[in-house]
């Protein structure tokens, strides 16, 4: 274990250095992503600055779904959705072999070798928002904040869920950048409350894809605003989760020619 | 009786690919109904390769040599067969085996583009563990064998290939593998970065690492392998020391004359034609163990007028047809 976390020191260590490389481009980076999804809340302010709202929600209490949600999309990015691309352009390129030949667990190696520091300014800044909102709301009570983590958790388990299972299809079905889009428009449902939805997309966001876990859930769950569904969805979540190293794995076997 | 570091016993390894023929026609039909055809990329192969000594396998582009290293490498599951290499079945002990073992791909990099190698190196060294003392002993070898002191501080993006070849070796070779595989590594190089490479290769073999390497650069075995495997179409055409292989070539020269004029005979001063490209350009067969290389080049100059020479060593189609006709 202690091996472990000193091997992903390490490869952090080569990922800055990378970044540092291209200082200009880390920078730029950043500020485009976290520019990219500021824009979004923006338009929430412009909303509540007309007049219009969404019903039964403040302005900051809206602002703060879509600060959990940036920040979310910020970790994910940060921690796992190089398994996305790495294994699409190894599968592409030929290369896999050289993963294969790293003396440890593939999918530990692919996440520990590309942390993308690029999206770190996202993560930041969906947290300092995240904090901004959460003080204007005046949240309180720990019980909120722990359910606020799990929920936070659980919304990384249902992207690395899809970052693996969209990993796994295109080992069969190589070359397939645009799968990910879909994924990416159905995401966006967890950046609104989601009593604005019809009843059918409600339990579809809950419970078939769990897409509100990355933003509405947490964010509900840090004002106090908890609901057995919530809970509940925490299940499809980890389902997912498994799902998708499971069916990565499987694919690597595949990919090594056993079965297929 | 040495040891045997490598056993393969009837590997088979078998692709399913599609099958398509050319034209727009054939393009649409594919698009909706494809036919699979099962290729055998290595078709029933054993070799044994002994602990501490150097393995060439020899093959034309395709004939299924980087298909049988990378089973070796526990990355490909062989189709069926065993392989055993130190008491491991590479691709079932995999995360344990690969920690042994080092192998450069010649086509393949592992460095990490953006960064100097010396940053790569240390990622290798938290990955396998290398003690500080180890790393420090061992990168000071290499870069002192490899003449890259400098090289290593530079970006990888900005060095030249053969730069980055050696620097691809030593990260292989960080951890002090007891066996090491190289697919094809000097493609590509020019003739001092390939000559450095054997070199070090040849050192590192004489303090007991084992290596496989594959190539059709019939040159890399010639200095450096003790036996040659000769793969084509996923069958072993050929298993045995190198000094065996040159027994059955014999020592024969390929030389391409460009003619200033016709010449219609079958031989040229004793050397037989082998083909002929156009009226005017011709290639020879030359043993020169029978014949001086200076003096059939006197009785060709006396024989024929020319424009252009060359002399090249037997090409390994040429090298694989000889040996299906000799065995």
């Amino acid at each position: 274990m202690i091996n472990y976390i000193k091997i992903y020191f390490s490869c952090l260590h080569t990922a800055f250095s990378r970044a540092a490389t291209y200082r200009a481009n880390f920078i730029l980076g950043n500020f485009i992503t976290l520019l990219s999804n500021i824009i979004f809340p923006l338009v929430t302010v412009l909303i509540y600055a007309n007049g219009a709202s969404f019903p039964d929600w403040n302005m900051w209490e809206v602002l703060l779904i879509q600060s959990v949600f940036s920040m979310s999309v910020g970790a994910a990015s940060m921690f796992f959705n190089s398994i996305l691309w790495v294994t699409m352009d190894h599968i592409r390129e030929g290369s896999f072999e050289t993963i294969l030949l790293k003396p440890l667990p593939t999918l530990f190696y692919i996440t520990a070798a590309n942390f993308d520091p690029n999206s770190m300014g996202l993560f930041l800044g969906g947290l300092i928002m995240t904090v901004i909102s959460a003080i204007k709301t005046g949240i309180s009570g720990t019980e909120n904040i722990i359910s606020f983590l799990l929920l936070f958790i659980s919304g990384l388990a249902v992207m690395s869920g899809m970052d693996l299972i969209m990993a796994a299809i295109s080992f069969k079905w190589v070359g397939n950048s645009r799968i990910p889009e879909i994924f990416d428009s159905i995401k966006s449902f967890g950046k609104y409350p989601l009593g604005i939805f019809p009843k059918t997309i409600q339990t579809l966001t809950s419970l078939i894809i769990p897409v509100a876990v990355i933003g509405f859930f947490p964010a509900s769950a840090l004002l106090g605003r908890l609901d057995v569904m919530m809970f509940i969805s925490v299940i499809p979540c980890f389902l997912f989760f498994a799902f998708g190293i499971w069916i990565y794995n499987r694919m690597i076997k595949m990919y090594e020619g056993v079965g297929g | 009786m040495s040891d045997i570091a490598i056993k393969a016993e009837n590997l088979v390894k078998s692709y399913k690919t599609y099958k398509r023929n050319s034209g727009f026609k054939e393009t649409v039909k594919s698009f909706f109904k494809r036919e699979t055809v099962t290729v055998n990329a290595v078709d029933n192969i054993s070799f044994e390769i002994v602990q501490g000594t150097i393995c060439g396998i020899l093959g034309p582009n395709g004939a299924g040599k980087s298909t049988t290293i990378k089973m070796l490498c526990g990355a490909l599951f062989p189709t069926s067969g065993t392989i055993d290499v130190m008491g491991y079945s590479p691709a079932r002990d995999r995360k344990k085996y690969v920690r042994k073992i080092g192998a450069v791909f010649g086509q393949k990099s592992q460095l990490i583009w953006d960064i100097p190698p010396i940053d790569s190196f240390a990622m290798n060294k938290a990955i396998y563990g290398i003690s500080n003392d180890d790393y420090k002993k061992r990168l000071e070898e290499m870069t002192d064998l490899f003449d890259v002191g400098e090289v290593i501080y530079k970006p990888t993006r900005v060095l030249s290939l053969g730069e980055r070849m050696k620097c691809e070796f030593i990260m292989a070779m960080l951890h002090s593998p007891e066996i090491v595989f190289l697919d094809e590594p000097t493609i590509g190089l020019d003739v001092i970065a390939k000559n450095k490479i054997r070199d070090v290769v040849g050192e590192m073999n004489r303090k007991g690492t084992t290596f496989i390497l594959t190539t059709h650069d019939l040159e890399d075995v010639e200095q450096l392998a003790d036996n040659v495997i000769i793969i084509n179409h996923g069958k072993k055409v050929f298993d045995d020391t190198l000094s065996s292989l040159k027994n059955t070539l014999g020592s024969k020269k390929i030389i391409s004359l460009t003619l200033s004029k016709p010449y219609a005979g079958d031989s040229i001063g004793g050397a037989e034609i082998i083909s002929r490209e156009s009226e005017l350009d011709i290639s020879l067969e030359v043993d020169t163990e029978r014949q001086e290389i200076t003096d059939f080049l006197k009785s060709l100059t006396s024989h024929v007028d020319f424009r252009d020479i060359s002399v090249k060593e037997l090409p390994m189609d040429m090298i694989i047809t000889r040996i299906y006709n000799e065995m």
